[in-house]
């Protein structure tokens, strides 16, 4: 009865905090605006290649 | 490849332009020219290792040249020699794009890479006179071990040194898992080439397997993906899908990743909760994954037209469903029931090329294809050979795969019918491993052909100058 | 917070460092230390409580021919661990006695560990005492010459060096022996 060890439990424990923390740290993400537009940024910026004689063809 | 300008200039933020910065890539240029010569070779000895399966007999009698020494040089030839030192080559060149600013040292840069060939050339004398430490991955003896600490410090210095003089404030996601894998290769690789030597038995596999897992999870996992995030949207000519959705994938696997190296000794002599957590992280990996993969699709949304032309992108993308499967059958051959078919079985071969091979070989030689004519401004030798060395290595690569899981599969039912003799289950075998070799054939004629393509592109870069 | 790390490059090193140790430390630091099997050597004279017998250390013969198993890769098509799994234990026995499966306390002198990741040829976890010496000398002359239709290389360059082959044939000896397992001790030399 491998699952009925009190060591899975706490695996099974330690997995539900886990889940709790995903879900506080996402809404408090939502919370402080981080799924605005701002952070967005960096993929619009990473297509500009800055050097020159670039070759986009 | 049919340009889309328009989707990128709708895009708010590409209206300021910058200084313009020169970038020399000297470092990037060595490092990627001696991993593909290490490719070629080493494929070479990759299909000599896949004949000896079929014809054990083959230069049975050289000592110098026997399964047992060819074999760990192809796993860390491929591994450091090619895989490594293309993704370090590739991360020279994309990390001062990405952060506006040129590499910090081309001097340090060069240095490194010419000490990471002393480390394979070394590592290739020793490991052919039988010096073999006896652990997997970490073969090397430790003289080696100690050269590529350093090489990995003066690689991380380097990078480090140029993210924290970038001109933008955020960091692209490529930016972060290159960040990630210079950290967490650093301790990996200490615990599974220093830590080990301070532990026997039960003790040090553990500490093995978690190396060895990693090696491929927090290694070669996170810089593969940089590479994809950065050669996925430049290839296509569009915006990634969503850099919060990159975030959520890359703090997943930093998180759950390194959990789960007891997973490759299930039903084994080590401790059962152990093997619980590893399954349980194991099967979490799915988080991580598809959050990258979806990223990867959506990315391409209204761009999959491009992949009938674009052969960077066809290596990409087939990379990215490879990832997807190889990514798949990890959680699920780490559940006890179909751990106890698989295990140790010939699927277990095919599984790890789909992972290194299928999916961050081809990024690799993706980003090889894309950054090769721009660094030597000029263009590609031939796009013909180049979209045939695709299709080499996508069918030899299949053939491969597929017949060795169908294969690993059958062997495992075997093995678990015990009223099959051992050595029947080894001629069955047969059958399948003479369908490797010649898939191992088609693999390195993509080798040649790609390996051959890059280097007339850049003999030939003077005379073909591509008009700016 | 969230905006921080997107940004802040100590914090991103800082925190990625910290989702790494946790996972690190709780799979490769904290399991020896709760579970003491792993660092003790077997040992065991009650036969209620499974197969009996006591885990040696190796001798300095075993040691050398231990160094050659290591040198020739052999590892990487052996492994040596009777798993939990019913056809292990009868793959691994021998003359229709069932072999017990291999558990922690067995390996605490191997260094470096030998369990395997690949099984191409059989399992060597109890191969200890089922083969005499000659049996070993024609094998690695030649495998297939005794078990045809076997893919494993030939080692001419050890069977003609009498001291490595001695030391490796006496390595293999010890292979599982830890654990009495065999009814009448009935172990070839």
């Amino acid at each position: 009865m491998d699952y009925m060890y009190p060591s899975v439990f706490l695996a099974y424990f330690m997995f539900f905090v886990l889940t709790l923390l995903t879900l506080v740290w996402l809404i408090m993400s939502r919370k402080q605006g981080f799924w605005g537009k701002n952070s967005e940024e960096p993929k619009y910026r990473m297509m500009r290649d800055d050097d020159e004689g670039n070759y986009n063809g | 490849m049919p340009e889309d300008t328009s989707r990128v200039q709708a895009s708010p933020s590409i209206s300021a332009g910058g200084a313009a910065v020169v970038h020399e890539d000297t470092t990037a240029k060595w490092f990627l020219i001696s991993s593909i010569a290490y490719f070629f070779i080493v494929g070479i000895i990759a299909v000599t290792i896949a004949a000896k399966f079929v014809w054990p007999q083959l230069l049975g009698t050289v000592q110098y040249l026997t399964y047992g020494r060819l074999r760990p040089l192809h796993v860390n030839g491929m591994l450091f020699g090619w895989l490594l030192a293309a993704d370090m080559g590739l991360a020279f060149y994309l990390i001062p794009r990405l952060c506006g600013v040129k590499l910090w040292s081309e001097k340090l840069g060069v240095a490194t890479a010419a000490l990471w060939n002393v480390i394979v050339l070394g590592a290739v004398v020793m490991l052919l006179m039988g010096y073999n430490q006896g652990l997997e991955y970490a073969e090397l003896p430790t003289w080696e071990d100690v050269l590529v600490v350093i090489a990995w410090i003066m690689f991380g210095l380097n990078i480090f040194m140029t993210i924290a003089s970038r001109k933008y404030d955020q960091m692209y996601v490529s930016i972060w898992y290159i960040m990630g894998t210079i950290l967490w290769t650093a301790f990996v690789y200490l615990t599974g080439n220093f830590a080990v030597l301070f532990a026997t038995g039960v003790n040090q596999a553990n500490l093995n397997w978690m190396y060895v897992h990693n090696a491929v999870g927090l290694i070669f996992t996170p810089i593969g993906l940089a590479l994809a995030y950065y050669y996925i949207p430049k290839a296509s000519n569009s915006p990634l899908h969503s850099h919060k959705l990159s975030m959520i994938g890359f703090w997943s696997l930093a998180f759950v990743y390194v959990w789960t190296g007891a997973h490759h000794m299930l039903h084994g002599p080590i401790s059962q909760w152990l093997q619980t957590i590893s399954i349980a992280f194991s099967v979490m990996l799915l988080i991580p994954v598809w959050a990258v993969v979806y990223n990867f699709f959506a990315t391409m949304q209204g761009q999959w037209h491009q992949l009938r032309e674009n052969v960077p992108l066809k290596f990409l993308m087939s990379g990215v469903v490879f990832y997807l499967l190889t990514c798949f059958q990890g959680p699920m051959h780490s559940l006890r029931t179909v751990n106890a078919i698989v295990s140790k079985t010939d699927w277990i071969p095919g599984h790890a090329h789909m992972a290194v091979l299928g999916a961050f070989s081809f990024f690799a030689i993706a980003g090889t294809y894309y950054t090769v004519p721009r660094m030597f401004k000029c263009k590609l030798f031939s796009d013909t050979l180049a979209n045939w060395s695709f299709w080499f290595l996508m069918v030899g690569g299949l053939g491969f795969f597929v017949t060795l899981w169908l294969g690993g599969f059958w062997q495992g039912w075997q093995w678990n019918n015990v009223s099959i003799p051992f050595i029947d289950t080894v001629k069955a075998l047969q059958p399948v491993w003479l369908v490797r070799f010649f898939s191992g054939i088609l693999m390195f004629t993509g080798i040649v052909s790609f390996a051959y393509n890059i280097l007339a592109t850049i003999v030939g870069a003077k005379d073909n100058p591509e008009a700016a | 917070m969230l905006r921080k790390a997107d940004s802040n490059f100590a914090f991103a090193v800082g925190a990625a460092l910290l989702f790494f140790f946790i996972g690190g430390i709780l799979t490769t630091v904290v399991p020896p230390l709760v579970d003491k099997s792993w660092s003790k050597p077997f040992e065991n004279s009650d036969p209620s409580q499974g197969a009996t017998g006591k885990l040696v250390a190796y001798t300095e013969r075993q040691l050398k021919g231990r160094a050659i198993y290591v040198r020739e890769g052999c590892w990487y098509c052996h492994t040596q661990q009777t798993r939990t799994l019913l056809a292990d234990t009868v793959r691994s026995g021998w003359k229709g006695v069932r072999s017990p499966i291999s558990t922690p306390d067995e390996f605490v002198y191997d260094y470096p560990h030998m369990f395997g990741t690949k099984r191409t040829g059989p399992d060597l976890s109890r191969v200890g005492g089922k083969y005499d010496t000659q049996w070993h000398r024609t094998h690695f002359r030649n495998p297939r010459d005794l078990v045809p239709g076997s893919i494993m290389p030939p080692f001419p360059w050890i069977v003609e060096n009498p001291e490595e082959f001695t030391a490796l044939v006496d390595y293999i000896q010890t292979l599982g022996r830890a654990k009495n397992w065999r009814p009448n001790g009935d172990y070839e030399k």
